[in-house]
């Protein structure tokens, strides 16, 4: 993990040059590139659909992996508007009578002032430096902090605002129990009717409500983005089912009282249950299914009998392995490639009786509208015994289409868009950040980061497809990975229509407003800015981080010193290659390239020499401050061990299996590590919470686990329980499992 | 000899593009064999067999531009493109191909099909003489029928004597050249240089080499020349085939910037093209000399133009003389109702300066604007006379680049296509995308043939080799991001059959393109039936003549993956461990080359062996 070294928190701007010429008066307010983008339309009335609005959320430690996925949701035109159209008017004035009294009766209140945590959360790092009067001890203001970092442009973010303070819940509005779904709606409902184009969302009641109903959310610790994406599709699901059976309830009870209930009505009464998934009067149960959903068929053919059996599986979304050097495409088609069961992972088959020995292959036989694609970026090794990211190098295309369907699909070459990525940023899989990059109606692509809102170029998008990180290369672009896709149905002619659009954007002139353009990369973020913050918005102190990242490269034992012999040792092989450039050349070639060196050289020196002043200071104070445990120094010297095993020239494969890295976050039994259960499969029982039983691959293919959460939703039974476990379908091979 | 001391190194990798790069990076080339079954390509003919692995040497940024250490993961900044390592090869008396001959190859045992006329015979007579590079005399050429392009008559310039740029490259204080590197005793490898042995160019970001693949390996590894540039990164170079000769060779050079630089590496000549982007400031992605062409070479920049320049031309500042629609324009068909495919802008040629302009004082020659995206690849047939072009909007346009014409416009499965290549009979175009195939799509049936199922990731290059190409079977390899080099056979037994292939049809549009699907239909089932290639061509050619002269340009669907014949490669083996970005046949080996700089050389399986059937 040397290059970790590498990330010095040199926060201090080592080149003054690089801020905007703004010297005249610090405090007049500069637009930003997205107020520059969105300028030219100020004026326009804000749009009824939300499609127009840009706002960041704010990040209550550690949550951006809800940040992340909340935004790349709300960009999906379909979805928001569901989420804002359920339950329908109509349906809500054909029950507003039964609604009324059903409040009296306090039958619909649900949990009401059960607000846990103070508002404004105290955790929000970019709160916090926000309010002079308590600035955090560990993030000390400095007055010269440029005005490109990403912490400075959230914190103006939230300064100026508005910020939407979800602190109050409309559930009752809508006729429905609190839940995530409400939760959700109120975010959405509070953007779309904000009279600003942007803003900050602060979702107070949402993560309350998630951290009440899932105790795997309830830490400030870093949670996984995928996860939370399944169990917020799920709990939408259990929300709206739940809505409509109360509601089935509800119209009956009036119907025996005497009450003529609506006509419309009549479908959902007289079906009872089942009829909450018939879309009658507006209210459509199955939004979530119709958008996310999609089915795979699994053909088990035994090896004993020969008999093939088939099972349909729905989905939600889809979780592929990866492999390096590869693409989407080939990793959708590797999922759906024939797989064998054998040895501890054999099929029971039903005509033979017994687990025998078979041949499966799970194929695509309805195509979801929306697909979510989760690469499966952590890895159980058996050797860590933790999870370990991998950044294989897998690219994915603007548009895509799939060849792992069933011969009998429906639209089987139907095509898809990219419209958001979810990126990962980070060493490992315990700490990290995420931040998604989204494609909007009609103002191409944006980074969402947080309360940061900020337009990218469309080749931006582009940028995260991973690859192993070199050791020494010092860009921190390395460690950010995609890490959900979604894909939306789209058509050849939306699709050229947009290529047009593109074209014609490209040509326009740049001069009316340049360096305002999305295209300019150089009006925001200049390149030699430490942002290294932006890996961090995990409730952990900045610097604490760091110096995780940083001991990697030495002795846990040494502390202090070890830095500069590691900022030494790693610049050191630099050296030589000014002194003795040995090239047949003239004397006046070898001047000119011996002054080129030189120049590199010295300007490298500068920057190291820099860099290390300002990291040896920060690691001292987080030293001071870390109550390192006896685990984790053995295991940060294991690591550094490995670490300098590499620097003694090992082959770097001894040090890629530090990409965990920073061990004090591999909290063994994790949350996280829950979602994967049959990661361990067969694995040694290691760990109580995380060592679950292997799940036989016929039974239950769900591969992350929501059901294994304390979801409680109230009134679902069993039934529903084991339905949820479809969802999320990922697959392992045996083969590849450890 | 002279004995190099330890090389110095470079810490840093390859700090322009955060890819995957070597941890060492050594400013000279370094030549390996490795050995195994892992560098062994095991096909139907024999095993091809890695006999060097030469590791050029990627140049460090230039100290101007030494990228600073990034410590922004989401750092919007984007480092010039670069498009990993590309080559060209020139050999000076090439045992021709068999193609340049008799097209085909007639003595392998398949071939001997006695009703089985050769394919040049029958469709392609007027092409016939495209190997020989002289013999255009009666064929129309680019440029033809316009007095200002007639060429003019130089007093006192002898008849064999080629024009030279006239700027010295080593003596240049250009601040876009940084350093230029000749070989001490250049002169005498010239000399020593077979004529049947291989000179490779090798463009990697802001170097650009020379390179003797067949000298002994003691001195393979050092460069003819080596050219560093100061910023601007080469990423793409073609040389003149027509006019090379051991005393001349024409290089032209793209660079990320915009410029275009004319080298003449045997007289360290140069001169600068669309100087500082006067002409067109975006990157050009792909150059090629025009076909049997002294002066003309065609540049596809980034914004999607395709400019013709004359090399010894002045720039000057171009505005568009046609803003009205060309007359191409306006011919479009939409291939009667059923074709609900609205005709997108970017598949008309727009005509911005014509090559039939009266203005050819200066640069550019001609200006089309083929699309409003990334032109990833651009190959004119063998034959001279057309043009094939692929796009980050994943189109391929096939163009009648003589008359300034698009003849079809296809598009990808999904995704960009980002390479494109001709068949040596200039029957079929090969293109690889992002979609993982790559699609052999014929040219007088205006249609997919096939699509060739094996990649793991993007395809990058994709080329014909046509020392293993007969009347019976085409042999063609592709490389891409997944590391790995394919082999394809593909002759008419092979084909999968579609799935459905009762109904033919393409997707996306709604209805199927009638009169396209059926005639291509109809073409594949005969292909199949009568498994002879040479039989359809020639009404299909000139029905397709007729009516793409009568009616402009056809724009095809996309065909559905139930309906579309499916090729299984013969070989599938990684070869590096970088994304390979070039592919190259030569007649005894197949040359490969990767984003970190390896130029890997496969040679063939010796003669005889391996062919027991």
């Amino acid at each position: 993990m040397s290059f970790f070294g590498k990330f010095k928190p040199s926060s201090t701007p080592s080149n003054p040059n690089v801020s905007p010429p703004a010297k005249k008066d610090p405090n007049a307010p500069q637009p930003t590139p997205l107020e520059k983008l969105l300028a030219p339309d100020s004026l326009e009335p804000v749009r009824a659909d939300g499609s127009d609005k840009y706002f960041g959320f704010e990040n209550y430690g550690s949550t951006c992996y809800c940040n992340s996925i909340v935004t790349a949701l709300y960009y999906s035109e379909a979805f928001r508007d569901h989420v804002i159209n359920f339950p329908s008017k109509a349906f809500l004035d054909s029950i507003s009578d039964e609604l009324e009294k059903s409040a009296a009766n306090g039958g619909l209140t649900g949990h009401k002032n059960t607000s846990t945590t103070p508002y404004p959360n105290p955790m929000s790092p970019a709160r916090k430096v926000a309010q002079p009067t308590s600035p955090g001890p560990n993030t000390p203001v400095k007055p010269e902090e440029s005005k490109d970092s990403p912490e400075y442009k959230k914190r103006m973010a939230i300064q100026n605002g508005p910020v939407l303070d979800m602190t109050y819940d409309n559930s009752k509005k809508y006729g429905m129990d609190e839940s995530l779904f409400t939760s959700l709606k109120d975010i959405f409902e509070a953007v779309i009717e904000q009279k600003s184009r942007i803003g900050v969302v602060s979702p107070h009641k949402f993560l309350e409500i998630l951290r009440r109903e899932n105790e795997m959310f309830r830490t400030a610790m870093h949670q996984d983005a995928h996860e939370f994406l399944n169990l917020l599709l799920n709990q939408v699901v259990d929300n709206v089912e739940m809505f409509s059976s109360q509601h089935a309830a509800i119209v009956l009870q009036a119907q025996a009282n005497g009450g003529a209930p609506e006509k419309a009505l009549s479908k959902t009464t007289t079906n009872g249950v089942n009829g909450v998934h018939t879309p009658s009067n507006g209210l459509d149960t199955r939004w979530v299914h119709d958008l996310f959903e999609g089915t795979l068929t699994s053909e088990t053919r035994c090896l004993t009998c020969e008999n093939t059996s088939q099972r349909d599986e729905a989905f939600l979304d889809l979780s592929v392995d990866l492999s390096a050097h590869t693409s989407v495409t080939s990793c959708l088609r590797k999922f759906s490639e024939e797989e064998m069961l054998c040895e501890r992972n054999k099929f029971h088959c039903d005509n033979c009786g017994g687990l025998q020995e078979a041949e499966k292959r799970m194929k695509i036989k309805r195509l979801p509208r929306i697909l979510a694609l989760h690469l499966k970026r952590f890895k159980y090794t058996e050797d860590l015994q933790r999870l370990q990211k991998l950044f294989h190098r897998v690219v994915y295309p603007f548009y895509l289409r799939l060849f792992n369907t069933t011969e009998d699909a429906d639209d089987s070459d139907r095509l898809y868009e990219l419209y958001a990525v979810v990126v990962h940023i980070g060493g490992g899989p315990y700490h990290g950040h995420y931040v998604s990059i989204i494609k909007t109606q009609d103002r191409g692509w944006l980074l969402f980061d947080d309360e940061l809102v900020e337009p990218v170029d469309k080749n931006y998008v582009l940028n995260f497809f991973g690859g192993e990180p070199q050791p020494g290369v010092q860009d921190a672009k390395q460690l950010a990975c995609a890490y959900v896709l979604f894909y939306q149905e789209t058509t050849m002619e939306a699709m050229l229509k947009e290529q047009e659009a593109e074209g014609n954007q490209q040509n326009k002139p740049r001069t009316s407003d340049a360096g305002t353009t999305p295209m300019d990369p150089s009006t925001f973020s200049p390149p030699n800015l430490s942002h290294l913050h932006h890996t961090q918005t995990v409730t952990d102190p900045p610097h604490e981080l760091l110096d995780h990242m940083k001991p990697l490269a030495h002795a846990a034992t040494a502390p202090v010193a070890p830095d500069h012999h590691h900022a030494h040792s790693q610049s050191a092989p630099a050296m030589p290659s000014v002194a003795n450039l040995n090239v047949p050349k003239s004397k006046k070639e070898l001047k000119a390239e011996e002054k080129e060196r030189k120049a590199a050289q010295k300007a490298e020196e500068k920057a190291l020499a820099a860099q290390r002043k300002e990291s040896a200071n920060k690691r001292m104070e987080a030293w001071r401050k870390q109550e390192a445990e006896m685990a984790q120094i053995m295991e940060l010297s294991k690591q550094s061990a490995a670490e300098e095993a590499r620097k003694r020239g090992e082959e770097p494969a001894a040090e890629k299996s530090g990409g965990g890295g920073l061990s004090r976050f591999a909290r063994h039994g994790s949350m996280s590590l829950k979602g994967k259960p049959k990661i361990f499969g067969g694995g040694k029982d290691r760990d109580s919470s995380a060592g679950l039983p292997a799940v036989p691959q016929g039974a239950a293919p769900a591969d992350t686990a929501p059901a294994e959460t304390p979801m409680s939703p109230g009134g679902a039974g069993g039934e529903e329980k084991a339905k949820k476990n479809r969802f999320s379908l990922g697959r392992k091979k045996s083969t590849s499992l450890m | 000899m002279f004995v190099l001391p330890p090389p110095p190194r470079y810490p840093n990798g390859q700090l322009y593009t955060g890819m995957p790069g070597g941890a060492l990076l050594e400013t000279n080339n370094t030549l390996e064999h490795p050995t195994g079954p892992e560098y062994q390509l095991v096909v139907g003919e024999g095993t091809y067999v890695l006999r060097d692995d030469m590791h050029l040497a990627t140049p460090p940024p230039h100290p101007s531009d030494a990228p600073q250490p990034n410590n922004n993961p989401l750092a919007t900044t984007i480092g010039p493109p670069t498009a990993g390592t590309k080559l060209s090869t020139v050999v000076f008396a090439p045992k021709k191909p068999p193609q340049s001959q008799s097209l085909f190859r007639t003595t392998t045992t398949q071939s001997t099909r006695s009703n089985f006329a050769s394919i040049q015979e029958e469709s392609q007579g007027p092409k016939s003489d495209a190997g020989s590079t002289n013999g255009y005399g009666s064929r129309a050429t680019f440029g033809d029928g316009n007095p200002a392009l007639a060429p003019v008559a130089v007093k006192g310039k002898k008849k064999d004597e080629r024009p030279k740029p006239k700027n010295n490259i080593v003596k240049s204080n250009s601040s876009f050249v940084s350093r230029v590197i000749p070989h001490e005793s250049m002169a005498k490898r010239l000399g020593e240089h077979s004529p049947d042995g291989i000179f490779a160019f090798a463009n990697v970001n802001r170097a650009f080499m020379w390179l003797d693949l067949s000298s002994p390996s003691d001195m393979k590894t050092e460069n003819m020349t080596k050219v560093l540039f100061t910023k601007a990164h080469a990423i793409c170079h073609d040389v003149n085939t027509f006019t090379q000769s051991t005393s001349h060779l024409d290089v032209i050079l793209g660079f990320n910037t915009g410029d275009l630089i004319w080298y003449e590496p045997v007289s360290q000549k140069y001169a600068r093209l669309n100087k500082n982007g006067m002409i067109n400031n975006t990157a050009v992605n792909a150059v090629w000399w025009l076909p049997n062409k002294e002066n003309y070479f065609l540049a596809a920049h980034m914004d999607g133009s395709l400019i013709v320049y004359d090399k010894e031309k002045e720039d000057a500042e171009f505005t568009p003389e046609e803003s009205s629609p060309s007359p191409t324009e306006n011919g479009y068909t939409s291939n009667g109702s059923t074709d609900a495919v609205p005709l997108p802008r970017q598949s008309r040629l727009n005509i911005k300066k014509s090559v039939q302009s009266r203005n050819q004082k200066t640069n550019p020659i001609s200006v089309w604007k083929l699309s409003n995206q990334k032109i990833h690849g651009v190959a004119f047939s063998p034959d001279g006379r057309h043009l094939a072009a692929v796009a980050e909007d994943g189109t391929l346009t096939i163009m009648d680049y003589l008359a300034e014409r698009v003849l079809d416009v296809h598009r990808s499965y999904f995704g960009a296509f980002l390479s494109v290549t001709w068949s040596p009979d200039s029957r079929y175009v090969l293109t690889g995308g992002q979609d993982d195939l790559v699609c052999i799509w014929s040219v007088a049936d205006h249609s997919l043939v096939a699509r060739c199922v094996g990649h793991e990731s993007w395809v990058r290059d994709v080329k014909f080799d046509p020392w293993r190409c007969d009347e019976r079977n085409y042999r063609f390899g592709s490389v891409g991001e997944d590391c790995r080099l394919l082999l394809w056979d593909f002759s008419v037994g092979m084909l999968g059959r579609p799935k459905i292939g009762a109904h033919r049809g393409s997707i996306g549009n709604g209805a199927p393109v009638a009169r396209e699907k059926s005639h291509s239909f109809s073409a594949a089932g005969r292909m199949r039936s009568k498994s002879n290639l040479s039989t359809q061509p020639d009404d299909s050619l000139n029905g397709g003549e007729a009516n793409g002269a009568a009616q402009g340009a056809r724009v095809h669907g996309v065909d559905s993956k139930a309906s579309t014949a499916t090729l299984p490669p013969v070989m599938n083996k990684v070869v590096d461990s970088h994304p390979l970005s070039w592919l190259g046949f030569q007649e005894n080996c197949i040359i490969t080359a990767c984003d970190n700089a390896h130029v890997r050389e496969w040679e063939r399986p010796k003669e005889g062996a391996g062919e027991e059937n």
